[in-house]
């Protein structure tokens, strides 16, 4: 009798297991995501999941990805490293996710890089832009990250030719927030510069959430630097800028200033005209594939683009390609595909993956004169 | 560097000693008379420059009247957290009340967040972008008028403690809970007007510094921690030693930040909380006579 009971109940658990598995090979293909949705940078978060929902929702409506529909799971990570690997973890132990998606934050795809490679899970990397990612995988060790926006170092490498071009390279001193994100920049800024026998004028971090930046702003005023190069966002970015207006600091920023951010007082006055700045993207690229990105963008959200949500759509439609070539929704065939991509971008340029398993899009390069944002031009990273 | 450089770095740490005194004298009235450590009062403070952003922006009110109001709902916002969880914890359970006004600030954190999302909002008014120019030395408006306030509250606050019977009654309470109600003092209704007073404050506070910082739900989070080590060096529960504290660490941010790097000034602030705690942990004007 037991015996008997024993083997109904292995008959259970091998029915119940198989129809887990009929349940994945037949519902929906299921993409992990962790983005901040709460803490300090969740508006970016929020943008994040519009764009990758964007790509997700267009590619349902052509029927979906091998006869399924491609769902998206958002996890929380807070832009935090331990909370990143605390949601990817518990979406890993539940092996029904076929890819990672996006971190946000470098700090937080930094933490999640080795759970993937020891899990055999692709990862693609939409926004967050620090170096390092891209220097660690591919050839440099991580065979399952991909990392489709540029990286900070490629970026500033165009900034900082084109400011040398036009002679303003040479006094940059350089404002960014304490973490990988700051770091990257600063990094990226200083090789940048020794390329061309130049080093920054100064560095100064500061803490995330800082709100009072009059000591640190004072002491760079006082340094009379030729361009201040900041690396905030969020409130952050608005403090501070607000805080240099207020100072009167009189130089021009660049580096990877949220020029869409500026308050509209501060940008008409002038004051920072003169300003550079390099970006991923830009809403104001005129391509059909961007124009036609921005008015579905703002028609579902009443808001238009930015580049998180730009980064995020574009890469998410990478890993759905690479989905459908794959022909099966398997991490490894996914992950094989993904090496060979070859998508059109809405910068004008061709997706494809060097051996650092990086894409090297367009950067937008961009100038504010007479208090408006202008687009200088596009420069491949 | 010439003397307009430490000349703006002194009026700036001036300015940031007064923000910070608007924060930690509210927190420090309320540990005075309840001893109570109200961790959710950073939360009010952003509560109040929401409130402020709201009647501001959306509803078109002037900002001056728009101080008033916040303060007044901050005032009875004040009044409702005492009757409703506050006067439940009288007569002990200090850790009670570090749990329950802990999680009152998570609740209000991410009720926030949830209503408002974490996209900084700012307050906008015509005199936003207006700066005072003295030589190399400059200053906005709204900073100015920020430590104006700052100024104007500890003067009444102060007149209120040592000028006021309700003064007398609330520094008794501080003194002997049992004695003041000995000699007929009402201790829930000095409890109560205390922490309306206090939360007061940070609502003010809020309001003062909303078109001076971004507003948004995390803003509470920077000061209150700041508020912390400010009212433990100025001597636990003391108001006036709090916002000296305020001022004198506000200076010494600001001159500090202005020739070392920045994120070394919080990690100089707590150092002077931790050797206070150690040296002379009544602070540096002591808690014998609370508020």
């Amino acid at each position: 009798m037991r015996r008997m009971r024993l083997a109904v109940a292995v008959a259970a658990l091998a029915a119940l297991a198989h129809s887990g598995f009929a349940q994945s090979q037949e519902g929906p293909i299921l993409i992990g995501a962790s983005i901040p949705l709460t803490g300090g940078v969740s508006m970016f978060g929020q943008h994040s999941r519009w764009g990758a929902e964007l790509a997700a929702a267009e590619a349902n409506a052509k029927g979906g990805v091998l006869g399924r529909k491609i769902e998206i799971d958002f996890q929380d990570n807070r832009c935090n490293p331990a909370e990143a690997v605390k949601s990817v973890t518990q979406m890993l132990a539940e092996k029904k996710y076929v890819a990672i998606f996006d971190g946000l934050c470098s700090s937080a795809a930094l933490a999640i890089m080795p759970l993937v490679e020891r899990a055999g899970i692709p990862f693609v990397v939409a926004n967050a832009s620090a170096t390092s990612i891209a220097e660690r995988s591919g050839v440099g060790g991580n065979k399952w990250t991909f990392k489709v926006n540029p990286t900070d170092a490629s970026m500033l490498d165009a900034l900082v030719g084109w400011l040398d071009k036009e002679g303003k390279a040479g006094n940059i001193a350089f404002l960014g927030e304490d973490s990988d994100f700051g770091r990257a920049g600063s990094t990226g800024l200083e090789n940048a510069l020794k390329k061309r026998n130049l080093k920054l004028a100064g560095v100064d971090f500061f803490q995330k959430g800082n709100a009072d930046f009059t000591p640190v702003l004072t002491k760079i005023k006082a340094r009379k630097p030729g361009l201040l190069a900041l690396y905030a966002v969020d409130a952050d970015f608005q403090n501070a800028i607000r805080q240099w207006y207020g100072l009167g600091g009189g130089v021009p920023l660049t580096g990877r200033v949220l020029v869409d951010q500026v308050p509209k007082e501060i940008m008409e006055s002038g004051f920072l005209d003169g300003t550079t700045s390099v970006q991923p993207y830009d809403p104001s690229v005129d391509t059909p594939g961007n124009k036609a990105f921005v008015e579905a963008f703002r028609k579902l959200h009443n808001v238009p683009p930015i580049l998180v949500s730009f980064e995020s759509y574009e890469a998410m439609k990478v890993l759905i390609d690479a989905i459908r070539r794959a022909g099966k929704a398997d991490p490894a065939a996914i992950r094989d595909a993904l090496v060979t991509t070859k998508m059109p971008s809405m910068l004008g340029t061709v997706i494809d993956f060097d051996d650092h398993n990086l894409a090297h899009n367009n950067a937008i390069i961009l100038t504010i004169k007479g208090g408006k944002v202008v687009v200088l031009g596009m420069s491949k990273t | 560097m010439d003397a307009g450089f430490y000349l703006q770095l002194l009026l700036n740490g001036i300015v940031i000693g007064v923000i910070y005194a608007l924060v930690a004298m509210g927190l420090s009235l309320i540990f005075g008379v309840l001893e109570i450590v109200n961790f959710a009062h950073g939360e009010f403070y952003m509560l109040g420059a929401m409130l402020a952003y709201f009647l501001t922006m959306n509803m078109g009110l002037g900002y001056a009247a728009t101080v008033v109001v916040v303060t007044a709902v901050a005032v009875c916002l004040g009044y409702v957290l005492y009757e409703a969880l506050l006067a439940s914890l009288e007569g002990g359970g200090f850790e009670r009340s570090i749990l329950l006004t802990l999680g009152l600030s998570m609740v209000l954190q991410n009720g926030a967040v949830f209503l408002f999302t974490t996209t900084p909002r700012m307050v906008q008014t015509s005199q936003s972008y207006v700066n005072l120019v003295v030589g190399d030395v400059r200053v906005s408006l709204m900073r100015v008028f920020a430590l104006a306030l700052g100024l104007l509250a500890f003067g009444a606050l102060y007149l209120i403690l040592y000028g006021t019977r309700i003064g007398r009654a609330m520094r008794g309470v501080a003194q002997n809970r049992d004695a003041a109600l000995m000699v007929g003092i009402d201790p829930r209704a000095v409890s109560r007007l205390a922490v309306a007073i206090g939360i007061g404050l940070s609502g003010l506070a809020g309001a003062a510094l909303a078109p001076v910082y971004a507003v948004h739900p995390l803003m509470g989070f920077s000061f209150v921690f700041k508020a912390f080590a400010i009212i433990i060096i100025g001597g636990l529960g003391n108001v006036a030693g709090a916002a000296v504290a305020a001022v004198a660490l506000g200076m010494l941010e600001s001159v500090i930040g202005g020739f070392l790097p920045l994120v070394m000034v919080d990690a100089l602030v707590f150092s002077s909380m931790i050797a206070m705690l150690l040296l002379r942990p009544q602070g540096l004007f002591g808690r014998g006579v609370r508020v």
